[in-house]
């Protein structure tokens, strides 16, 4: 009964992070309709940003978020204006353009941090970040239980945002139909360039989180925007509810599996349950939460 | 028989030329085996973008898991030969069948769906047979590896085989595309439900496209495997450098034009090999570094001003080039 | 036109891949030995610490004499850690710059496939890293155990079957524990450094009560530890890289996961980033090692300590020693050629080696499949007061083995 209540409580702190990433890749999926092959790579920028602002200002990562959202949002920005928007007026055959440029883009930022930062492994040793909170036998990772409280009041402050604000209702509306958007007088060029930059700075305010309960190097990317991707199909594309959904279900079944599945199918046990989402049950969640 | 095969295919001058070239440039210069490799490794990619584009970009079904098709090439040369000692050479007959196979399997399930839904199922299947092929050590020897001590040291057989490979890969996509089979392509890229509306078996054509896709890409790893003589899992199904980079070599090129994946993948391997190499040794040891970080920008520069690739956009090439020409001499 | 311009275009090319064909060994400059290390990717630090190493030994050889009369020279491949890299590398040292040596080679994928160029080529191929035990076994490459004058392959450092070798005494005569539970990183070197220690476990009589393994990206152990606590084994074994192994032993402390010993099997559990990273959670830690700078080895300290001087940083781990140890065992080779240096005489003299060099005795054995292997012990190290102590072999030990350990204790804030 511990070893299943420690599985449950593990896997929801985590979920909670993964449930950010996965509101981040939903928003940018959602109202651009491309996958953002760059969504790891950005994570692993805004983890570079906390990391500098801790060892050579000695900021908090906690307290960092306030500067590497505003950072990374201003970063993404640009990148959709300059370099993925343009494309969409850019006469190509495949519609897949803009993902390949967030391949592109990928290549570049990990490149570029290589270059910059080496590829040793960097971590974050903070007063805190040893602790342990106890439940009975049960121990929460103090970090983890503080990221899972700042996760939770993103999430709340992103549905502020999405419900009551023009903006927020913009956003979604781009999303359920850009060309009605637009007949209701939404800019949908700069909704889609700013969804961008709102979605990754969701995956910067991750990274910050990420960095004092794991480690930093420059290919650390490329597993989290697979993980990513599982929760935006398991939630169903666009869905921020499912997103959060998706984000503790994997987080949930990842332990879990750790605890209950011995073997090195564990991964590919998640990718196939992927796949048959994907193929078999379109919409992922979505269907049930409808929102 | 010559002739009449240059009347259907319309061989142009060049197109003889560079043949020619390619055939008789290893009689009459002396390569060292390094640029042999090079160039056979640009042969490689050539197979493998044309089999990625005749999918992607004749057929509008983009795959970001083109490592699955190749591997599974590469592993039905390897592992008869692991267990039962027959000759890797047989993979240039079962690596391509064996290609289909899995091809016509995956196709069942993932062509449900489109766009981005494909990419990522696409995307997905290729992860999952490498990982199956990692832990299924009694079949395949798992993550260290099958190791074969190649046919011949000298290159130039290979050189040979890959350039007749090449050829005949895109031979075959100009074939298909000359035919009634092409133009159904183009119409299921160009828009899926109105080719449907028109009558097209979509299903079928996407999998006639598949088919002959993952033909090339299965021959394609069996002759890596023959060549190279080690493969793993971790090589042969690898996301960024086998699956992304085909994708790449065929974006650089031209996405939807015969000779796009040549010249994709000439770009490709001549760049990458000139930064790896610190251009010739001549600038500091720092510059290897990046080649990975100039390709990325490369790909960059490319799809943000030339969409179609240099094949594609040749023109605007030039004319881009011809401009900054004339400005220069105007300043 | 257009056929004349596409032609000339060709010719420029195939003018500049000629240019860049030729360059050999002279007779008088200095001796040229290729090194195939990753340079750039993801192994970069490593390929980084290896090249540092052959660098530092060549001057200090350089310095001295060279090679009766003329220079060393290092010319190096970057394989950036993938095989078909590594092989056009290899290709490219052995056919441009003319190497009669190889030497490097890190990851097991790379050295594996740059050992069937070496092997094809004749050119010997001197091994300080890669670790897949087929390396050196004649049979992957069609020869037999009785082809040691065809196989040209030679390592210095051992197979990870052997990695933990040196633990087998401490566990049989000090420890004496009856039951292990396994935890690995499921890559090549995680499930078979698991494979060879259950091997281990077996031959000393001792219960595995469960092999666990975890992919790379797991942030939370605890599911896992708690698997493992429940068995309530005497020892848990760790083939864990350094930022997990940190991890691992951080979240074993929240869980107060108590066994006997908490061992680990070399790779992270050695590096000064794990003592950092860990915190608390390192102290008392064992780890089976393949070389330490405290070692009792003549130059193991001085090569640390050169090192640090000269690149800063925390200084070389085993991986740097086991280059540093190949440029000499070089330089004896090249030594013992009589100033005929080419691949032929190079290999013969390579069978005949018999040094001692910072990383150890180094001497090319055949037995069980394996022919032209190092054999060497391993050592046993133990994190005490938050510096890393050699604790066996006993006779050549700098510290008591800390045994047996009320973790509650050493554990507390």
């Amino acid at each position: 009964m511990d070893i299943f209540l420690q599985s449950l409580v593990s896997g929801l702190l985590i979920g909670g992070l993964y449930a950010i990433i996965g509101i981040g890749m939903t928003l940018i999926m959602g109202v651009l309709k491309i996958i953002n092959l760059a969504h790891g790579q950005i994570l692993m920028v805004a983890m570079y940003i906390t990391w500098v602002l801790w060892n050579f200002l000695g900021i908090d990562p906690y307290l960092s978020i306030f500067i590497t959202i505003p950072l990374v949002f201003v970063f993404a920005e640009g990148l959709s204006k300059y370099l993925l928007h343009p494309l969409i007026e850019k006469d190509s055959i495949l519609p897949e353009n803009q993902v390949l440029m967030t391949v592109g883009i990928g290549m570049v930022l990990v490149e570029l941090a290589r270059s910059i930062f080496t590829s040793d492994y960097r971590s974050i040793q903070t007063s805190y970040t040893e602790k342990s909170l106890y439940i009975g036998k049960i121990s929460l990772s103090f970090p983890l239980v503080i990221a899972f409280i700042i996760a939770i009041f993103l999430t709340i402050g992103l549905f502020y945002l999405l419900s009551k604000t023009d903006l927020g209702r913009s956003i979604r509306a781009t999303s359920q139909d850009k060309f009605s958007a637009t007949l209701m007088g939404i800019s949908a060029g700069k909704i889609t360039i700013l969804t961008y930059g709102l979605g990754s700075a969701l995956d910067a305010a991750a990274g910050s989180l990420l960095l004092p309960v794991y480690y930093l190097y420059p290919d650390v990317g490329p597993l989290f925007t697979v993980k990513a991707f599982v929760i935006t199909i398991l939630g169903g594309l666009g869905s921020t509810v499912g997103a959060i959904a998706g984000g503790l279900v994997l987080g949930i079944a990842e332990t879990f599996g750790a605890t209950y599945i011995s073997s090195g199918y564990r991964d590919a046990t998640g990718l196939v349950i992927f796949l048959i989402v994907l193929v078999f049950f379109p919409g992922g969640l979505k269907r049930f939460t409808k929102v | 028989m010559e002739e009449k095969k240059t009347k259907l295919l319309d061989v142009s001058k060049t197109e003889w030329i560079i043949l020619a070239s390619a055939i008789v440039m290893p009689f009459i210069f002396d390569f060292s085996p390094y640029i042999q490799g090079l160039l056979i490794f640009i042969l490689l990619w050539v197979i493998l973008g044309s089999s990625w584009n005749l999918l992607a970009g004749f057929t509008g079904q983009v795959s970001f898991g083109h490592a699955a098709f190749f591997g599974m090439g590469a592993y039905a040369a390897a592992i008869p030969m692991l267990h039962f000692k027959i000759s890797p050479w047989w993979g240039l007959l079962t690596g391509g069948l064996a290609a289909v196979i899995l091809g016509y399997l995956l196709g069942v399930l993932v062509f449900r769906l489109r766009g981005p839904y494909l990419a990522l199922g696409t995307l997905a299947s290729g992860e999952i047979l490498r990982l199956v092929f990692g832990e299924e050590e009694w079949l395949t020897n798992g993550h260290v590896g099958i190791l074969y001590m190649t046919t011949w040291v000298s290159k130039y057989p290979y050189y040979f085989i890959a350039l007749a490979l090449a050829v005949c890969a895109l031979i075959s996509v100009k074939l298909v595309m000359k035919s009634k089979a092409g133009f159904y392509f183009l119409s299921i890229r160009e828009d899926e439900d109105a080719a449907e509306a028109l009558g097209i078996d979509t299903k079928k054509y996407k999998n006639v496209s598949m088919a002959i896709s993952t033909f090339w890409a299965g021959t394609a790893g069996a002759f890596y495997m023959i060549y190279m003589g080690f493969i793993d899992p971790e090589v042969v199904f690898a996301l960024h450098n086998i699956s992304i980079i085909t994708i790449l070599v065929g974006i650089i090129g031209g996405v939807g034009t015969i000779w796009g994946p040549a010249i994709g993948a000439l770009i490709m391997v001549f760049v990458q090999e000139l930064f790896r190499s610190a251009i010739f040794g001549i600038a500091p040891q720092w510059v290897s570094g990046l080649h990975a970080l100039i390709f990325g920008v490369l790909v960059i520069i490319v799809i943000l001003y030339l969409p179609g690739g240099v094949v594609g956009d040749w023109k605007l090439l030039l004319k881009k080039l011809k401009l900054s020409k004339s400005l220069e001499v105007s300043k | 036109m257009k056929v004349f311009k596409v032609f000339s275009l060709l010719l420029i090319t195939v003018g500049l891949l000629i240019s860049f064909n030729s360059c050999g060994q002279s007779e008088t400059g200095p001796i040229e030995i290729g090194v195939l290390l990753p340079l750039t990717g993801s192994q970069a630090n490593f390929g980084e610490m290896e090249k540092n190493s052959f660098e530092l030994a060549k001057e200090e050889i350089n310095k001295a004499g060279g090679i009766n009369g003329r220079k060393l020279e290092f010319v190096y491949e970057d394989d950036s850690g993938k095989p078909d890299v590594g092989r056009a590398g290899a290709e490219k040292l052995i056919s441009i710059n003319k190497v009669q040596l190889l030497a490097g080679g890190y990851s097991y994928s790379v050295t594996f496939a740059a050992a069937a160029v070496a092997q094809q080529n004749r050119i010997p191929f001197l091994v300080n890293t890669g670790s897949v035990d087929k390396i050196t076994q004649p049979e992957d490459f069609n020869l037999t155990t009785e082809d040691g004058d065809k196989f040209y392959i030679y390592r210095l450092n051992p197979p990870v079957s052997e990695y933990a070798s040196g633990l087998e005494g401490m566990l049989s005569e000090v420890i004496k524990p009856s039951t292990v539970y396994i935890i690995h990183e499921n890559t090549t070197f995680g499930t078979k450094g698991a494979k060879a220690f259950t091997k281990t476990c077996d031959k000393l009589g001792l219960k595995v009560l469960g092999t666990d393994s975890y992919s790379s990206g797991t942030v939370d152990f605890k599911p896992l530890l708690l698997n493992a606590k429940k068995t309530n084994p005497d020892i848990v074994y760790m083939i864990s890289y350094v930022m997990d192994a940190a991890l691992l032993m951080k979240q074993s402390r929240d869980l107060k996961f108590y066994p006997k010993m908490f061992i680990g099997a070399g790779a992270g559990f050695t590096m000064p980033a794990f003592k950092e990273n860990a915190g608390k959670a390192s102290e008392k830690v064992v780890s089976a090692t393949l070389w330490h700078q405290t070692l009792p080895i003549p130059g193991a300290t001085k090569y640390f300590d050169d090192y640090v001087a000269k690149f800063g940083g925390d200084g070389p781990d085993y991986h740097g020693a086991e280059a540093y140890a190949s440029a000499y065992v070089i330089k004896d080779v090249l030594e013992r050629c009589n100033g005929k240096y080419d691949s032929e005489t190079i290999k013969k003299s390579l069978d005949k080696t018999d040094i001692m060099t910072a990383f150890g005795p180094v001497k090319f054995q055949s037995y069980g499949k394996k022919i032209h292997q190092n054999k060497m012990n391993t050592y046993v190290v133990q994190w005490i007061d938050v510096n890393l102590k050699l604790i066996w072999p006993r006779d050549l030990a700098n510290a008591e083995i800390h045994y047996p350990i009320d973790w509650a204790k050493v554990w507390a804030e």
